[in-house]
């Protein structure tokens, strides 16, 4: 154990997963402040996505082959991430369409960054478990200061979906636009 | 087939956890907090009154001071620069934010916020900043409106790149009456639910339709071109990279 955590891939996942802790928490704070809501998730979407630089597509996920089939996948995703909230539509914030490019870019880039980077960091340290299991746990911890309590277990089991997409298709195509899909629509 | 497995049980165990928190899963921006209305919106739910607010401007060596008033609820907040008011004689200032009791319909404009009197001892001689906020529960507004009377007339006040999700940011250097909306007619203003309330199931029976007419036929092509060369599926763990796995 102690050994694969000194190991290259362990420095490696322990600095991505610390990265990209460090880069929601600064976001979550820096959108409470007057007029920082918008660049703080665009920028906080593009600093994410740098946490994707330098690995090979194929690595993330992100093939080209059987496209339409991710594509559709994505939106199979989409609509069990937004099932609960569509059945109860009385419930739902619509986001104001001046926004939508900033969820767009903070969806993107944590995609890039979760199930992406750091999912390939961890799939290298310990497999595919610690790489579901590990990246669904960040991602939660990520969502603790912009989110309610009460919210998590919904933020962790939509971590875990996502990541068990990631993992069973070896695609991060379909997460992508699901996430992205999910961000608009609430 | 245990991979098929593992997502229903994941799908299932998030639509559990989502079902007990509305709105369930999202990102990025916190759901508003429910709005207070005078007039509530039959879709509104349970209601509470919204709140008045209250300042004391100090006045220091001939200029009045920098601060805000706002309504308890925090549905309209005004902030002051300091010497934002004609101090000649006072030596404070009295502001106050009143939610009418009433909710105008001028003709051609849709309020879609509770009318806000702000009334204050002095006059502005300032600019002063002025968040309004809105309700999910109604289409955007575009502008805020102004008059010195609820009867009218109205008048469109220029508003401030959106600093926050569900406000509106305008200066001004008036009291009078203030509330959020849009002109009747402009392309957002069209019944009251159709923007909120029903946008959402259409969204996902549109991509249910997507997922069953594309889903099916390529999932059934993927199948039979795999069937000749398929050979041992069940090896998942172990299966070299393969983005093709899909």
């Amino acid at each position: 154990m102690i050994s694969a955590v000194s190991s290259r891939a362990g420095v490696r996942a322990a600095v991505l997963g610390a990265y990209v802790l460090l880069v929601e928490v600064t976001r979550a704070l820096v959108m409470n402040a007057q007029y920082a809501a918008v660049p703080a998730l665009i920028l906080g979407g593009l600093a994410l996505a740098v946490a994707a630089v330098g690995w090979p597509a194929a690595r993330l996920g992100l093939g080209t082959s059987g496209l339409a089939l991710r594509v559709v996948g994505g939106c199979a995703l989409g609509v069990v991430l937004l099932l609960p909230t569509a059945v109860r539509a009385g419930a739902a914030p619509v986001l104001p369409m001046s926004l939508a490019v900033a969820a767009i870019a903070v969806s993107v880039g944590e995609e890039l960054a979760f199930r992406g980077a750091l999912y390939a960091a961890l799939d290298e340290l310990g497999g595919a478990r610690l790489a579901v299991l590990g990246s669904t746990a960040l991602w939660t911890a990520a969502h603790a200061l912009s989110h309610p309590a009460a919210f998590l277990p919904a933020v962790a089991a939509a971590g875990l979906l996502l990541g068990l997409w990631r993992w069973a298709c070896r695609d991060l195509v379909g997460p992508i636009i699901a996430h992205v899909i999910a961000d608009l629509a609430l | 087939m245990k991979r098929a497995a593992l997502l229903a049980v994941a799908a299932i165990s998030y639509i559990a956890a989502a079902w007990m928190v509305a709105p369930g899963f999202y990102d990025g921006f916190l759901p508003p907090a429910p709005y207070n209305w005078t007039c509530p919106p039959p879709q509104a739910g349970a209601n509470n009154k919204p709140s008045s607010g209250h300042l004391d401007v100090k006045v220091t060596a001939g200029a009045s001071e920098p601060d805000s008033v706002f309504t308890d609820d925090g549905q309209v907040v005004m902030g002051f620069l300091p010497g934002a008011f004609d101090v000649t004689g006072k030596t404070s200032i009295s502001v106050d934010i009143t939610p009418l009791d009433t909710c105008p319909t001028p003709a051609g404009i849709l309020l879609v916020t509770n009318v806000y009197k702000i009334s204050a001892t002095a006059p502005l001689v300032k600019d002063s900043n002025l968040v309004i906020r809105y309700s999910n529960l109604m289409q955007d507004p575009s502008t805020v409106y102004f008059a010195t009377d609820p009867s009218g007339p109205w008048k469109s006040i220029p508003v401030a790149q959106q600093s926050q999700p569900y406000t509106l940011d305008t200066s001004t250097k008036d009291f009078g009456y203030y509330a959020a909306g849009l002109p009747r007619g402009s392309s957002s203003s069209t019944p009251a639910t159709a923007g909120t309330t029903q946008l959402l199931p259409v969204v996902v029976a549109a991509l249910v339709i997507v997922v069953v007419l594309a889903g099916l036929p390529l999932a059934l092509i993927r199948r039979r071109r795999g069937a000749g060369a398929e050979s041992d599926e069940d090896a998942d763990e172990e299966e070299e990279d393969d983005p093709t796995r899909i």
